[in-house]
């Protein structure tokens, strides 16, 4: 089992800072960290007024909105910065901090009974969640199909799939 | 004769169609690149700053007015430790013999020309060229770094996972895993890690929890992530940074989630003190822990590592010797290490130089034992370091000394071209880097 007192020692070491100058990271909000979009606003017609890719922060703020419907604590985003910032291959910090997300027990996500119960809802809410617009009747089609096809596709998976994908990292 | 003649060469041509295609423990055949003195090499940027005075020359107090002079690298370095005056706490030696009897030992090297920064020295020291960059500029080095060389040029694998950057602390450090070059760039750069961020405070309480997918699910994730794509007509393809292939990324997120809880389970992660002590840990000590982490996962072929705690020197002298006392233990304890292990054993040389000196005259601050502490603002003395290359007798000279004050045996900028030495991609470097191959070190 885990023993959390050896994890102090090591939490101790953060507050050693032999050139504070350069262990330092930034840890004032800018405007981008703001959440976008989340609180109603009005939806894309189609993927096509996507044009600007967000960034990190960005990205990070909007995850966790999307996925615990509130806005991220600036702590909790000052510590993902710091992750990401000490991860050289960016997609695989996101992915980490993804994976992280989805374990949280204050994750919003629909069972794999809700989801099974009725899957062109549970696509459009995605959809409306993720990419703030409708699927169009192909893409419904589409992963209604696969859902169906593999009993073990859950909706973890399928929200992963949704924010590791490429319209999710554009606005 | 002629007999005679044809059935040795007909022996010598079997026993190289047998021994060509060898397969390395690398898992490759053959090298893609040059002949190689190893297939492996761990540079450690013994950084923060390090005056000759107290690390080579074993002068200990002997600079503060105090007539007690030894040698606190007892695992890098021959000599006897201090006996009194002690203001840190010695540790007993992990190694039987110090590295400067397993290798060469560069005792006089020089940092010839720009600023004596931490990130300048880093800088010059991975790309093997001086710079006159700015200090602390969050930037790529305008260089190659040997990383970049490395992969472009050498790496058999064409992968990330085979050269890691591993620093102690952030700041500008990331951005030393790739240059700006427009012919390398991030597609050829290390993966970088701080371990003290993903196995520290942040680490632990935002990635703990994490959860890990098995390749099936993988496999189910990419599925639907493929069907998105196919329907949205950009790519997030300027994510900043280096990028490993999806099996690899899945290698290396599974190695550092398994390594977070190892590191808060009992016995779980091998820590570079003595006993494994977690409480003697300093960020020094966590980094080469962590190094030797990734060195035992993945066996890389180039691995930089560095330290940067003595940079305290610049407030307090007494504690500049405790972190130079125990990074020197982690160094020695990193060795020790890499000879326990299959592939990295005998096949690794290891060079460990800091990044540059300090002042030779003290400024105005003096710590609780009225010792004075030291800046480094680029007089003669904070240009002068050392470069320990350690490895196999059949590969490295052992025991050799060379240069002496005022006849310094290399530079700094030498480093990245002795690693295209060894790992056989010197010639590829053309002529982007100045320095020369240290070859006195060679057998």
């Amino acid at each position: 089992m885990k023993n959390s007192s050896y994890l102090f020692p090591l939490l101790l070491l953060l507050l050693f800072a032999a050139c504070k100058k350069e262990t330092q990271i930034n840890k004032q909000p800018v405007v981008d960290n703001y959440i976008y979009e989340i609180n109603g606003e009005k939806l894309y017609q189609s993927n096509a007024e996507k044009v600007k890719q967000k960034s990190a922060e960005q990205y990070i703020s909007i995850l966790y909105a999307n996925l615990n419907k509130q806005s991220i604590p600036q702590n909790d985003l000052s510590q993902l910065a710091e992750i990401r910032l000490a991860n050289g291959d960016k997609q695989m910090a996101d992915e980490l901090i993804l994976n992280g997300f989805v374990n949280s027990p204050s994750i919003s996500i629909p069972t794999d009974a809700e989801m099974r119960a009725d899957i062109e809802g549970f696509i459009q809410q995605t959809f409306l969640r993720f990419f703030l617009r409708e699927p169009t009747a192909y893409e419904t089609f589409e992963i209604k199909k696969a859902i169906e096809e593999d009993p073990d596709m859950t909706p973890v998976l399928v929200y992963q799939a949704f924010a590791l994908s490429n319209e999710y990292k554009f606005y | 004769m002629k007999r005679r003649n044809f059935l040795k060469k007909a022996a010598l041509t079997t026993a190289a169609s047998i021994s060509v295609p060898y397969i390395l423990p690398t898992g490759r055949l053959f090298a893609s690149c040059g002949n190689r003195v190893a297939n492996h090499v761990v540079f450690v940027l013994f950084a923060g700053g390090i005056r000759q005075q107290e690390s080579v020359d074993q002068q200990y107090l002997a600079n503060q007015g105090l007539a007690t002079e030894g040698n606190v690298m007892n695992n890098m370095l021959e000599g006897a430790a201090p006996t009194s005056n002690l203001v840190y706490q010695p540790w007993s030696p992990i190694l039987n013999r110090p590295l400067s009897q397993q290798g060469t030992l560069f005792k006089e090297v020089l940092y010839r020309q720009g600023p004596t920064g931490h990130y300048n020295g880093h800088t010059v020291a991975m790309t093997g060229n001086y710079t006159e960059t700015g200090l602390n500029l969050n930037i790529n080095p305008e260089f190659p770094t040997v990383f970049e060389y490395y992969r472009r040029h050498c790496d058999p694998a064409s992968s990330a996972i085979n050269a890691w950057w591993i620093s102690e602390g952030l700041g500008p450090y990331p951005s030393l895993n790739y240059s700006r070059h427009q012919s390398y760039g991030a597609r050829y750069g290390a993966n970088y890690l701080r371990p003290r961020s993903i196995f520290g405070e942040s680490g632990y309480s935002q990635l703990s929890g994490a959860q890990t997918y098995q390749p099936d699910d993988v496999q189910r994730i990419s599925k639907i992530k493929g069907l998105l794509d196919q329907n949205f007509f950009q790519q997030a393809d300027d994510l900043p940074g280096i990028q490993n292939t999806p099996e690899d990324r899945e290698r290396i997120k599974n190695f550092l989630l398994n390594s977070m809880n190892a590191a808060v389970t009992p016995g779980g992660f091998e820590f570079a003190t003595p006993g494994s002590d977690p409480s003697l840990l300093t960020g020094d000590l966590i980094n080469i822990s962590a190094a030797w982490r990734v060195m035992n996962e993945f066996a890389p072929e180039l691995t930089v590592i560095n330290t940067t705690n003595l940079d305290i020197c610049h407030d307090e002298f007494s504690p500049y010797i405790d972190f130079l006392h125990r990074a020197d233990y982690g160094v020695g304890w990193l060795w020790n290490k890499i000879q326990s292990h299959p592939v990295l054993a005998n096949d690794t040389i290891m060079i460990c130089m800091p990044e540059h000196g300090r002042n030779l005259e003290s400024n105005n601050l003096r710590d609780a034992n009225g010792l004075g502490a030291y800046d480094h603002t680029g007089d003669a003395n904070s240009r002068r370091v050392f470069t320990l290359i350690v490895g196999p007798p059949d590969k490295v000279v052992q025991g050799q000394v060379l240069g002496s004050l005022g006849n310094p045996a290399a530079e700094s900028i030498d480093v990245v071209p002795t690693i295209g030495h060894i790992l056989g991609f010197e010639e590829s470097m053309g002529g982007r880097v100045p320095g020369r191959v240290l070859n006195e070190a060679f057998v």
